[in-house]
């Protein structure tokens, strides 16, 4: 304590210390001025038939129910599609390819590249090749399958990650023991990683589930309840973007709809690190 | 036991491919443009286009749709430009422009379903009443930058001007015979509501929008104001009996002479019968 305070007389750690603490409470406040002003203007507004009625006016009426469906199955095909290529990708890259290895450089350089690529670029190209060469048109599928790629990059490298920050003696005691390298992959090695797998998860979905730009000119406009997933339907953050942006009088919809996107998104991160603390993870501590 | 366990899982994940291979795939609606069946009205419409007809047509295909309830009316956004050149690529059956057509597009044809003035609006509290066709252009060329030249306070102004590609742009510039390279604008903005959140947040700002949009935010308490351009008033009245002059017509437009649910939905678009849907959007029905 004294120490503490001894230190404290100093003006350079003093100044130090405000900075610190300046910089965090600057990011706690941005955060909970936003958070506030979406609750502010959009809570009244959210009710059980918000969430389920479709929407009339071009949004300025009625709910957000087939747009909160398209959404959900836009998240689920490009899970559906990432989640498996990436945990693949990341094996290969951490378990099966060396650090110095040309390959695995290059595979590294090209997803970090990717990785910094603007969503707009993503949007095009599925436009141009989901949507056209591949005959799928405006559709969930080609929304999904467009999200899929760019949430891939930031899957794999954290994946990566987390194969990397798993002991070699894990690999080492289960070489030991006989165990296959399948098996070590599966039964050891998976479930140590989840904690890099759940990161980049968490940022991936963040990141698709916030998508405007590429899904524009991919999942498209629609706001219909979708039949199937080749027909078009309306992202969350493509409505809000509309009644914010192209439709006067639709803010307070607007606002309604963002704070659902941000529950949602709360929700999924929440079950996602419920997963972790005591689905996966669990596992491992117990072998 | 746990091979048990193994197979049970390997058998759920097979059932969950499958389910999504049916639900996915399984569908017959897998042609993108209109699927023309005996029956004239059903099937697929799609529409692309401009983003300020988009929700109008939207909501008169809904309507449609709960006429003609074997009909979907899919409408997509991107601007003017992508409704000319989707409907000139067939990859939609129907284009929403809105502006008048240009001689190079010839080759479509234009059906209009309805009217929208661009008006010129400041932050409410600005002094300046009126400008001249002559002070806009100087504003928006930059040789006059600041109000007090135009008989507001000494504060800069900031200009405010849309996107390449935007439709209330080109018909900006028409009537005020400009480039957009002679443009010196300090703001660049995409859609109408875009516009007016600028000038309502910006006290020294001037920038023009649709006037439907600006004349609903008008009244709703939003602090802007729209100019009279060349003595009118710019108001929703004055673009419908045609005498404010920065106006555009809004075409839905098509490649060959419509036929069957393409003909139907733009004889539907046009007609009495959407024109409540017309003025509940903030645009002016056609006087027939």
């Amino acid at each position: 304590m004294a120490k503490t305070l001894s230190r404290l007389q100093n003006p350079r750690e003093w100044l130090a210390l405000v900075f610190v603490w300046g910089a965090a409470a600057l990011v706690t406040a941005t955060f909970c001025w936003l958070l506030g002003d979406i609750i502010r203007h959009g809570l009244s507004h959210i009710s059980w038939t918000f969430l389920t009625a479709p929407p009339e006016n071009a949004g300025r009426r009625g709910g957000i129910g087939p747009i909160l469906v398209s959404t959900s199955l836009i998240l689920g095909v490009c899970l559906a599609v990432s989640l498996p290529i990436g945990i693949g990708t990341a094996v290969l890259l951490a378990e099966f390819t060396s650090d110095q290895s040309l390959f695995g450089w290059m595979t590294r350089r090209s997803l970090d590249i990717l990785a910094g690529v603007p969503s707009i670029v993503f949007g095009l190209f599925g436009n141009a090749f989901f949507c056209k060469t591949l005959g799928l048109g405006f559709s969930i599928l080609s929304g999904g399958l467009t999200l899929a790629c760019m949430v891939l990059p930031i899957l794999i490298r954290s994946t990566e990650e987390g194969f990397r920050a798993v002991p070699a003696s894990y690999r080492l005691s289960a070489a030991a023991l006989g165990l296959s390298r399948t098996t070590t992959l599966v039964h050891l090695l998976l479930p140590a990683a989840v904690p890099g797998l759940l990161v980049g998860l968490v940022l991936g979905v963040g990141r698709a589930i916030a998508e405007t730009a590429a899904l524009i000119f991919t999942s498209g406009y629609v706001d219909r309840m979708p039949e199937s997933l080749l027909d078009s339907g309306r992202a969350l953050s493509i409505h809000i973007f509309d009644l914010s942006m192209n439709v006067s009088g639709g803010d307070a919809n607007a606002y309604a709809s963002a704070l659902v996107l941000v529950i949602m998104l709360l929700a999924i991160n929440g079950t996602a690190s419920w997963l972790a603390t005591y689905g996966l993870h669990r596992k491992v501590v117990t072998v | 036991m746990y091979r048990f366990i193994h197979l049970y899982r390997l058998r759920m994940c097979a059932s969950l491919a499958a389910f999504l291979v049916v639900a996915g795939f399984g569908t017959p609606e897998s042609a993108p443009a209109q699927t023309i069946t005996a029956d004239p009205l059903s099937g697929k419409l799609v529409i692309t286009g401009a983003s300020t007809l988009a929700p109008l047509i939207a909501e008169i295909g809904k309507r449609f749709e709960s006429i003609y309830p074997k009909v979907r009316v899919d409408v997509q956004t991107g601007g003017s430009s992508r409704g000319v050149a989707d409907a000139r690529q067939g990859l939609a059956d129907i284009g929403m422009v809105s502006r008048a057509m240009k001689d190079d597009e010839k080759d479509l044809r234009a059906f209009p379903v309805a009217r929208d003035g661009v008006g010129i609006i400041v932050y409410k509290e600005n002094p300046v009443q009126v400008l001249t066709d002559e002070q806009v252009v100087a504003i928006y060329t930059g040789k006059i930058t600041n109000w007090k030249d135009v008989g507001g306070k000494d504060a800069p102004i900031t200009v405010v001007n849309k996107a390449e590609g935007r439709s209330t742009l080109e018909v900006f510039l028409h009537y005020f015979k400009m480039k957009n390279t002679d443009v010196k604008a300090q703001i660049v903005i995409g859609d109408n509501e875009q516009g007016v959140k600028t000038v309502a947040g910006n006290r020294h700002a001037i920038g023009y929008v649709s006037i439907g949009t600006a004349e609903y935010d008008e009244l709703q308490g939003v602090p802007i104001k729209l100019l009279s351009v060349g003595g009118v008033t710019a108001s929703t009245e004055t673009v419908r009996n045609g005498t404010f002059p920065i106006s555009r017509p809004l075409h839905v437009i098509t490649r060959t002479p419509p036929v069957g649910l393409a003909k139907a939905f733009i004889d539907y678009a046009q007609s009495k019968a959407v024109h409540d849907i017309i003025k509940q959007q903030y645009f002016v029905p056609l006087v027939d």
